[in-house]
């Protein structure tokens, strides 16, 4: 008969990446580069949201993007085009990013001279929102045609992120939207939450978020 | 179902660990998940033999562990099951509870040969 010997681990699962989220954080400092982690679901507008803030902050900012997708680099040549440095992250078939892959994506955008990198996570509201991957500050995009009840819908999401961005808020008259109730749902699961409406392609609210980025980036390279 | 990238991270947990410890064989992997947390357990035994696959843990048998989502009530601190009760506090009616557990995703323990 064998002899089993049992050996207690007890290590939460998402421990390693933790570790390595804050590892990366370090650096981050240290190279004085601030990085966001933008997460949405699919069609909420996150690339046009990342183009606005782009042309917004580029003269006075060295940016840089990571582009994560399960496929394809649509996102990261409509993004090169406005000059801003950009990679192409494939995650091959992973619905997250992990701290591990964030920091590969870093390193090949080289942070030295860039104040701002942008992650723009896969569009998913769930498994983003479980992974730690060493970003500054998380903010997420919900978009007015996705419905307001995506608070009650991905709880997780709405708790963990810093700013909630509500875009398409040009499409509200089509749509059955309460903002009010979106706002009163995401600051019941997070207090601190911040919340700004905008619009991607209107450019309404845009110079609201980029003055709270801007705000963070600031604070970040200088503490 | 994101669950087979957790599971691979996982897989790659227990072999950093079986390596720093010197386990060479390992017959069964005991993980614990709470009812709240985004796993499921169903789905995390679909994939386990495709995360698995060509590591340390093939041909290993897995074991779940559910942990209860519990919370308290802020007014009467009563402690009660979040999804029997749907959040709502049985004894005095209200929603308005701290979560206590029922998240937890952990790697409990493995039983080595």
């Amino acid at each position: 008969m064998n002899t089993y010997k049992i050996i207690e681990i007890k290590q939460s699962v998402f421990e390693n990446n933790d570790k390595q989220a804050e590892l990366l954080r370090e650096k981050l400092k240290k190279d004085k580069t601030f990085l966001l982690n933008l997460m949405s679901s699919p069609g909420s507008g996150k690339t046009t949201t990342v183009l606005r803030t782009i042309e917004a902050l580029k003269d006075e900012l060295n940016i840089g993007v990571l582009e994560a997708d399960i496929d394809s680099d649509v996102d990261a040549s409509a993004v090169s085009k406005t000059g801003a440095k950009v990679i192409q992250l494939h995650t091959g078939g992973m619905c997250h990013l992990d701290a591990e892959m964030t920091r590969q994506g870093i390193e090949g955008l080289g942070t030295e001279e860039l104040d701002l990198v942008i992650l723009e996570n896969v569009g998913n509201l769930v498994c983003p929102a479980e992974f730690d991957t060493g970003a500054c500050k998380n903010a997420m995009i919900l978009s007015v045609p996705e419905g307001d009840d995506k608070p009650l819908k991905y709880p997780l999401m709405f708790s963990i992120v810093d700013v909630l961005l509500i875009n398409k808020i040009d499409a509200m008259g089509i749509f059955d939207f309460d903002i009010e109730a979106v706002k009163e749902r995401a600051k019941k699961l997070n207090p601190n939450i911040k919340v700004i409406p905008i619009s991607a392609k209107t450019g309404q609210g845009i110079k609201e978020w980029t003055d709270w980025l801007r705000n963070e980036v600031k604070n970040w390279n200088e503490n | 179902m994101h669950e087979l990238g957790v599971i691979i991270e996982v897989v790659k947990t227990v072999e950093d660990f079986a390596i720093k410890n010197n386990i060479t064989k390992i017959d069964t992997l005991v993980l614990q998940i709470g009812e709240l947390s985004a796993m499921i357990p169903r789905y995390v035994e679909a994939c386990y033999p495709a995360a698995v696959d060509g590591t340390m843990l093939q041909d290993t048998k897995l074991k779940i562990e559910i942990l209860p989502g519990n919370a308290l009530c802020r007014k009467c601190n009563k402690v009660f099951n979040i999804i029997e009760n749907k959040g709502i506090c049985p004894n005095c009616n209200i929603k308005d509870y701290e979560l206590l557990c029922g998240r937890e995703f952990k790697i409990k323990e493995i039983i080595a040969c």
